[in-house]
């Protein structure tokens, strides 16, 4: 029995910790030495946001939140509005629900770029690679200038960010890494141009400005039409011509990702953006066994018995309390452990693709994704692993880039983007949408006209949790039990699984 | 290593100096801050403690110099959480060896847990046994964003970790603060953090305030002052409704006037919007009042109806007391 402790497991947002207990495989099919008994996901870090909004305005919350997350602030901020049109009995505008839809695409599409590339493309690319690259693009060669140059000062830490890493196996062919590469390399630019096209609605990103119940702040202008649809242009292009082949590709070279990190049978969506105040593009549901449901916000509680929380457990979040307690017995992280029904639910673009597969909707988007699944002799089932959760992102980002070309089109700028509302002395809500990492939740209670209890329930808390009160290990702590790890003292297995899940820790604690 | 030209250097010299508002003749000197920032003579540790990762996302934002050759070549990122390949034991290997070597640049990200060391662990230990060090030892320390300049969110009113700011620990821990900059906004832009570098690197310390340590090239005129909607204010035409755009919007509870940055100039995402152009009230994210006080609301909307609220309570207890 071996232990292997990964602190801090970088290339995802914020204090991660994973903790695995590992035997000597004894299976002779695999060479691999090592199979992970079982895992401990552990969040490091807590400020206590709910706690802080206590007392405060409602209407100070879309900012607030948004800062628990400079990832995905916008899911946050919108989460909150939706919560307060609740709360205020109010609804949103057409133009008001076009301008959060195409604000959020902007954060989905710099999110799946961020995360593809820039965290976890480099558990696969061979970055040593770029030193034998021979071709002329200024900004390769420039990047292996650099290399070069780094190794030969033998400074510390040469070639930083990049080295020093996991020993392990890299992509071999010179060619795919390069031209993955270059890729990585080109996503930087194409994940600033994303937020650009945010920030013409948004006045800044991230956290954004111009989000308010009912609506935006800001109007529609046909000017920033014009300027948003240019970007997004070059986006769309960039996701067909660039990222989903990378990803089909990444998906052929390591097929046997479909089969290693294999998370609970239990999907969750909430549904996101919203077409009209009663329909969402992507549906929400609930998928457990195989067996579809409606979503109901009512089956979720909160459980604290590994948590740092002296809180009362298994509570609806309406009723939920953040009480932190650093040096509770027993506990081993921030995070609390949300269950649906009382399940370990997985959560993010895999876990949203199968609903709309068990709901016969998003048809496109099902089909995209069979014809890719197919390519490798995998099917829908198998979206459910460390690779699949990438594919279901980048067959995601495509739909719903090409989908706020219509939502831009749709947008009059001879109405108002927010109307005007009441606030009420006592009032409840709750908002729950689809974050780019999963499922998310606020829900709010006011009374004399100011915040008496904010919850919320975050993607990244329900994949990464601890156990809950049954014992039973989160999303993230199951897709690892049975993983093959090649060498112990290099786990770069155990990263690539946790990463497939796109963990943001600020969030998960909040 | 001859990729960038000197000439490009200058061009972009000259544009960082004239955000800075110096002029054309501290352009070549800028251009040699960033040579430097090129060559890697300076190494850059970059820790978190309770932070969004919205500041490390910002900079990513950069528009000129450009994030990649930002993160390879300017900065010299020794270590960065997000960024890093280095992972595990391999990453706190290379941080305390970093950290041995003094000179290098810390660039300090979110708030200190100071009421609550469990709050920030890194490695199963307290962050700040971590961060004690790493100031120490580093050449120049950036407080990156307004939760490390002032706290910022976390350390809003009420807040129970006891969040503080850098400049809170470092001064707790007796530590000279002569060499901290604190570069705010939530997120930091990416061009004060970088521009802040670069005149560090080849002018030496900027000039900065006293209080907060801000450079005052960036952070002494306030938005209200260089606010394209000044005017309406200065002729008392006020917006009263979201969406008004020919009108100031400080009776919705634009906090420009008490906001110290150059946002109207230097805009985000490189120059693409911002605040009040996109028709938002400043939440003064820039400064110390940013979410400290639950009485200080982002809009002014609430205000009416709790005061409402509290004269009809004044006036049933002064009824009852009269019965
Ligand atoms: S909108 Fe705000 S910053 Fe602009 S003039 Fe009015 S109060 Fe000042
Ligand atoms: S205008 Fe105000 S809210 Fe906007 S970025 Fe500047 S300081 Fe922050």
């Amino acid at each position: 029995m071996t232990i292997v402790k990964i602190d801090p497991l970088t290339r995802i947002e914020g204090h991660l910790k994973i903790e695995t207990v590992m035997d000597t495989n004894t299976d002779s099919k695999f060479k691999e030495k090592f199979r992970v008994r079982e895992a401990r996901s552990t969040g490091l870090m807590f400020r206590g946001v709910e706690v802080l909004l206590q007392g405060r305005d409602p209407m100070d919350a879309q900012h607030i939140v948004q800062r628990i997350c400079g990832v995905c602030p916008i899911a946050h901020g919108i989460a909150s509005c939706m919560a307060q049109e609740v709360a205020y009995r109010t609804e949103a505008t057409a133009n008001g629900r076009l301008i959060q839809n195409l604000i959020l695409v902007s954060d989905y599409i710099h999110s799946c770029f961020t995360h593809f590339y820039l965290l976890a493309a480099l558990d696969f690319v061979n970055v040593k690679a770029i030193l034998e690259y021979k071709g002329n693009d200024p900004k390769i060669s420039g990047l292996k200038q650099w290399a070069q140059q780094e190794l030969k000062d033998n400074r510390i830490s040469p070639v930083a960010p990049f080295l020093p890493r996991y020993e392990g196996d890299y992509i071999e062919n010179v060619d795919v890494n390069i031209s993955l590469l270059a890729h990585y390399v080109q996503a930087f630019d194409m994940r600033a141009l994303a937020y650009k096209m945010g920030c013409v609605f948004g006045g800044k990103m991230p956290h954004t400005m111009s989000l308010l119940p009912t609506g935006a702040n800001v109007n529609v202008r046909v000017d920033d039409i014009l300027s948003a649809k240019t970007k997004l242009e070059e986006l769309i292009t960039f996701i067909n011509q660039v990222y989903l082949p990378d990803v089909a590709l990444l998906a052929k070279s390591y097929p046997q990702y479909f089969k290693i990190g294999k998370g609970p049978e239990a999907f969750l969506c909430a549904g996101v953006f919203r077409e009209s105040n009663y329909d969402m593009y992507i549906k929400p549901g609930v998928v457990i066994n195989g067996a579809l449901e409606e979503f109901n916000q009512e089956m979720i509680t909160e459980d604290v018995r590994f948590s740092y929380y002296s809180s009362r457990s298994k509570m609806h979040p309406f009723e939920s309390e953040t009480k932190a307690d650093p040096y509770k017995q027993g506990a081993y992280s921030w995070l609390k452990a949300p269950r649906y029904k009382r399940k370990a639910m997985q959560v993010g673009p895999a876990a949203r693709l199968l609903v709309q597969y068990a709901r016969k909707n998003n048809h496109e988007m099902c089909q995209l994704s069979d014809k890719l699944l197919e390519e490798i002799g995998g099917k829908p089932g198998d979206l459910n692993s460390a690779m699949g959760r990438h594919l279901a992102r980048a067959v995601e980002c495509k739909f719903i880039a090409e989908r706020a070309m219509q939502w831009l089109d749709q947008l009059n700028p001879k109405e108002p983007s927010a109307k005007d509302f009441d606030l009420p002395e006592t009032g409840i809500g709750y908002g729950c949408l689809e974050a780019p990492r999963g499922t998310l939740g606020h829900w709010l209670k006011i009374k004399n006209y100011v915040i008496e209890n904010y919850q919320c329930v975050v993607p990244t808390t329900w994949n990464c949790s601890p156990r809950d009160d049954d014992g039973q290990p989160s999303a993230v702590e199951q897709s690892l039990e049975g993983t093959l790890v090649a060498d112990a003292e290099n786990p770069i297995e155990v990263g690539r699984v946790v990463r497939s899940f796109d963990p943001c820790i600020a969030c998960s604690v909040h | 290593m001859n990729q960038i030209s000197r000439r490009e250097f200058l061009k972009m010299g000259a544009s960082l100096a004239a955000m800075i508002g110096l002029g054309p003749l501290y352009a070549p000197a800028l251009a040699e801050g960033l040579q430097e920032i090129v060559y890697g003579r300076v190494r850059i540790l970059w820790l978190q403690g309770q932070s969004c990762t919205g500041c490390s996302v910002s900079l990513l934002d950069s528009a000129s110099p450009g994030p990649v050759s930002l993160v390879t070549r300017y900065m010299s990122l020794a270590f960065h959480a997000t960024l890093s390949a280095a992972q595990g034991q391999v990453a706190m290997d290379m941080i305390y060896q970093l950290v041995q070597k003094p000179g290098y640049v810390l660039i300090f990200e979110g708030a200190v847990p100071m009421g609550m060391p469990r709050a920030s662990l890194v490695n199963d230990k307290p962050l700040e046994e971590l961060l004690l060090p790493a100031v120490q030892n580093a050449g120049v320390v950036i407080a990156v964003g307004t939760c490390a300049t002032y706290g910022g969110m976390p350390a809003a009113e009420g807040n129970p970790t006891g969040a503080a700011s850098l400049r809170k620990f470092m001064e707790a821990k007796r530590l000279n603060t002569g060499n901290l900059l604190a570069v705010p906004n939530c997120p930091a832009p990416p061009e004060s953090l970088v521009g802040s570098l670069a005149y560090y690197l080849k002018l030496g310390m900027p000039p900065k305030d006293p209080q907060f340590h801000r450079p005052t090239m960036f952070y002494s005129r306030s938005v209200h002052a260089e606010c394209p909607r000044y005017h309406y204010y200065q002729n008392s035409q006020f917006a009263s409704d979201f969406g008004d755009e020919h009108n100031c919007l400080f009776k919705l509870g634009c906090l420009g006037p008490i906001s110290f940055s150059d946002c109207p100039r230097r805009q985000w995402n490189d120059r693409t919007n911002w605040c009040v152009r996109a028709n938002s009230p400043c939440i003064s994210c820039s400064s110390e009042y940013f979410c400290a006080l639950k009485d200080v609301p982002f809009f002014r909307k609430g205000e009416a109806y709790r005061a409402l609220k509290k004269t009809v309570n004044k006036s049933t207890e002064s009824k009852s007391q009269g019965e």
